[in-house]
């Protein structure tokens, strides 16, 4: 399977070229063209079972409860894969050694062999994160296709750094995260307007997106006309 | 007639159009699209091909005017500035060859070419091109956008494009409105109903679609206040 990221930043999309027989795995919708002979099936299942209580538990991480599985024909294939908002797009490799968490709205398609799951993370997480509930655990091996609001950056994390809760697209296991309030008071958390932020310790790799899709909603709100 | 001379700035995501034109030579533009030009150019307001040709390319989301815009008394720049924030691409129209444009994608054109609207009926309602699509023909060079980005696809024999995410595509080629898979995708799988094209020819795809944007506004709008 070959994947290009293909315009990129502001409205990015995914050319997946598929050798004979390849499966691609993508959340419901997600395909905007493709060639005629790529068969595609939706089901709430993925690799390393579990069916219908997987896709509800995916559908609380804010990611589709079906997914569709495009499957080449033996001459090949590809299709295009595109998020519903502005953004830019990457390609994170799973190669059994490592697992990634991601937002569950972060996730665009993956390679067959790639098992989703949905985590819970914990109280603190669900109530003050300003994001699901749930995250998507991503297992196995195969490339991982991720999405941003915005423009998307990577950090190396070594030692501890701080995100914003609405920035973080995606981070791999070997990171532990917490949540905590942004300043030493409760005053300078509010009232300087971060709130809470997402304490990462340890090693691994971190994704982050440049805006958060949330805070653009509210800017536009009194401009909007209101609802009856 | 003479090759329009321009580049385009801001690719992929604010595709925005400089022409250089020529002592004496015209461009055609949809209606308030020009954004900066040299003092000594004259612009002039016509419903482009006759009232009948602009009531149509108003059925199909253009504007009934357009602007032509010639350079008098030598040579002079012209930036135009299409509404949408997206890509813009160009393309070269040979006679007796015409390229089809979803609805609002027309930007500019030579004056040699000619913008005609098509009816497509149900095919067009349920492609999300709109009921009309603009048929553009003749010789000479047509620029349109999209929201979002803009891939060329080359086509030889048949290829799938999700329903509204068609921008442009050459008459070699023929679609038509299917279902994708089986009822479960359709229904469940989130992709609906698919544009089926077959033939030779190229179609501009866009990487983004206007209406899922709206769809995520619509929680913030406001409450009504009802004091």
């Amino acid at each position: 399977m070959q994947i290009e990221i293909i315009n990129s930043p502001g409205n990015a999309a995914a050319k997946v070229v598929l050798d004979g027989g390849e499966k691609l795995v993508a959340e419901s919708g997600g395909m905007i063209a493709m060639s005629a002979d790529v068969s595609v099936v939706t089901s709430s299942k993925t690799k390393g079972g579990g069916g219908f209580m997987k896709g509800i538990k995916r559908m609380l991480t804010g990611e589709s409860f079906f997914l569709n599985t495009f499957t080449a024909p033996s001459q090949g294939g590809e299709v295009y894969l595109a998020p519903g908002l502005v953004g830019d797009m990457v390609i994170y490799e799973l190669d059994g050694s490592r697992e990634l968490i991601a937002q569950g709205t972060s996730f665009v398609g993956s390679g067959e062999d790639v098992e989703l799951d949905s985590n819970w993370q914990g109280w603190k997480s669900a109530m003050f994160s300003g994001e699901s509930m749930f995250w998507l655990h991503c297992k196995g091996s195969g490339p991982i296709i991720l999405n941003s609001f915005g423009g998307i950056y990577e950090k190396e994390v070594d030692g501890s750094y701080i995100v914003d809760t609405g920035h973080i697209v995606a981070f791999e296991t070997s990171l532990r995260f917490d949540v905590q309030k942004a300043g030493r008071s409760w005053f300078s958390a509010l009232a300087g307007g971060e709130g809470l932020v997402c304490r990462f310790e340890g090693r691994g790799r971190l994704f982050c997106q440049t805006h958060n899709a949330n805070n653009f909603g509210w800017s536009l709100s009194p401009m909007l006309r209101p609802r009856n | 007639m003479t090759d329009l001379q321009f580049e385009i700035l801001g690719k992929p995501d604010y595709g925005f159009l400089k022409l250089r034109l020529a002592a004496g030579q015209s461009l055609c533009v949809e209606a308030s699209a020009m954004a900066a030009m040299d003092t000594n150019l004259v612009m002039k307001t016509r419903m482009k091909g006759g009232l009948m040709a602009s009531l149509k390319r108003g059925l199909a989301g253009e504007s009934l005017f357009m602007n032509e815009f010639t350079a008098e008394g030598g040579p002079g720049e012209i930036c135009i500035a299409p509404g949408a924030i997206g890509d813009l691409a160009h393309y070269r129209i040979q006679p007796g060859k015409s390229i089809y444009l979803q609805s609002g994608a027309y930007v500019a054109s030579s004056p040699e070419v000619k913008v005609d609207t098509k009816w497509d009926g149900f095919r067009g309602f349920f492609s999300g091109t709109g009921l009309f699509l603009l048929k553009v023909e003749g010789n000479g060079d047509l620029f349109f956008n999209a929201y979002g980005g803009l891939v060329e696809i080359p086509v030889q024999g048949n290829y799938v494009i999700d329903t509204g995410y068609i921008a442009a595509f050459e008459d070699s080629l023929n679609y038509e409105v299917t279902l994708l898979g089986g009822l479960k995708t359709s229904l469940l799988g989130g992709e609906g109903l698919v544009c089926r094209f077959s033939g030779q020819g190229k179609i501009w795809l866009q990487t983004r679609q206007i209406y899922p944007f709206l769809r995520w506004l619509w929680p913030f709008r406001p409450q009504k206040n009802n004091d």
